[in-house]
């Protein structure tokens, strides 16, 4: 157990016990060492079951808008998933008195099916901890330290915002990667469009994107309308590409770059990086941050009559 | 219209056919959504004054540009419309005070997200227009028409080679 292990466990048997939150919701240990699980506690005499490791990896925020509706929850959060919580009380999903902020400092969430091509065999993993900007692994046979390039997050590796910006406690210190991953779309139309298609031709409609999404609480999703149907729930190329088309704009000046529609993917395809490249032309003409809590308002609830002119003009 | 039938498509590969047979040109579809109190009645002008222009487009009038659902033109070009154009009220001239305001961002990420896909931005066009711009209305419509013809029939936003249907 680390120290900011046995800190997160006594801050929330102290929140549980003086009565501030009903709830407390954070990561356990999975069934094997390389997952973890979420774990929502309402018994201080469960808190030694909560744990920080690399393999923390869900955005616990998904379960806010339900779970703390009309009670005080206490919720052990990262970086990205504290923008998760930001977004959703800007969208008044969420009431901040309702909430207790245990934010960590991170030093980037470890993908696991990375490990297997690091040629370890996940059976013999016993544990993950970070060591600087990279992550030791002890195996059966000892134990060696792999760079983050090899085993963090795709969406890790391309994040500097590793400070909470939102919390009531903060532990643990950031570690800033000391490089940033390019991105890798196609440069011409053409290609791009090539490349989307052969992504989304693998979807197969189970909607865990959109389910592990904190930012896709509708009630009622398009994807699942009959009158008007936006799309058909065939897994054909043209409909998935209507799904995917349609969730990142939904999300446009919305997505906080978690990147959890990507890990939880069955079929791998790349959602994040479109999420990304939304990401960045709203950061270009609005110079907005979804998930900032210096921003006032959603994006697009909002307008400055200054603002672009997406007209094209061709008088 | 079938649930996954590009129906507009294939129109327009049949109708690309027979112009060529009768040695005409390609007439591209194009779907206009155009706001009620502005673009709409600077259509309705354009008629009324009898201008010419090309018989491409297909109009569905909405009460306002901020009524556009980006999704809208999305389904669009899934339904395999050559060309998209949404037209509203100029900025501050808006019925609804600041409808077109909203519907501004929304576009401009609109744009965003069919370069992201890589869909040929030339397919779309947002535009101000008045009531009073009926000459306006007729001239972007020819513009637009003449851009599409040049780009050719849309070929689906799916690249040909992975079509499964």
């Amino acid at each position: 157990m680390t120290e900011i292990e046995s800190r997160i466990r006594e801050e929330a048997k102290k929140v549980l016990e003086n009565g501030l939150v009903d709830l407390v919701i954070g990561w356990a240990a999975g069934s094997v060492p390389f997952r973890t699980t979420p774990v929502f506690i309402d018994n201080a005499q469960d808190v030694d079951k909560l744990v920080w490791n690399p393999v923390c990896a869900n955005n616990l925020a998904v379960y806010l808008p339900k779970m703390a509706k009309n009670r005080k929850v206490a919720i052990v959060a990262k970086p990205c998933d504290i923008r998760s919580i930001v977004a959703l009380i800007q969208e008044n999903q969420v009431k901040r008195e309702n909430l207790y902020i245990i934010g960590l400092g991170c030093a980037g969430v470890v993908d696991p099916s990375k490990l297997e091509s690091a040629a370890i065999r996940l059976s013999d993993i016993k544990a993950l901890e970070w060591e600087g900007e990279g992550i030791r692994i002890v195996t059966v046979d000892g134990e060696q330290v792999l760079r983050s390039t090899e085993v963090h997050r795709e969406m890790c590796l391309a994040c500097t915002k590793r400070e909470p910006a939102l919390y009531d406690v903060k532990f643990g210190e950031a570690v800033l990667p000391s490089q940033i991953k390019p991105r890798e779309l196609p440069e011409l139309p053409e290609e791009r469009q090539k490349y989307w298609s052969e992504q989304f031709s693998k979807c197969i409609r189970c909607y865990a994107c959109r389910q592990i999404c904190p930012n896709c609480y509708c009630e009622v999703c398009f994807a699942d309308r009959v009158e008007p149907k936006w799309t058909a729930k065939k897994a054909v190329p043209e409909e998935n590409w209507m799904f995917h088309a349609t969730r990142a704009m939904h999300l446009a000046g919305r997505c906080i770059q978690c990147g959890e529609c990507e890990r939880v993917c069955p079929v791998g395809i790349r959602i994040a990086e479109l999420m990304r490249e939304m990401a960045e032309a709203v950061k270009n003409k609005y110079d907005y941050e979804a998930g900032d809590p210096k921003e006032e308002a959603p994006l697009l609830g909002t307008f400055r009559e200054n603002d672009i002119d997406p007209a094209q003009h061709s008088e | 219209m079938s649930e996954d039938s590009t129906l507009v498509q294939e129109r327009t590969e049949q109708e690309t056919k027979e112009s060529a047979e009768q040695g005409r040109t390609w007439q591209p579809i194009i779907l206009g959504i155009l706001c009620n109190w502005c673009s709409y009645a600077g259509a309705d002008l354009a008629g009324s004054s009898r201008l010419q222009y090309p018989e491409t487009v297909r109009i569905i009038r909405v009460p306002c540009s901020g009524r556009v659902d980006p999704a809208f033109v999305l389904k669009a070009f899934r339904k395999g419309f050559d060309g998209v154009m949404v037209l509203g009220c100029h900025p501050g001239d808006c019925h609804y005070a600041k409808g077109n305001y909203y519907a501004r961002r929304r576009i401009a990420l609109l744009q965003d997200l069919l370069k992201a896909l890589g869909l040929p931005e030339e397919r779309f066009h947002f535009e101000w227009v008045s009531a009073s711009e009926g000459n306006r209305f007729a001239e972007l419509v020819q513009e637009f028409t003449e851009q599409i013809r040049r780009l050719g029939p849309f070929k689906g936003v799916v690249a040909v080679e992975n079509k499964s249907s």
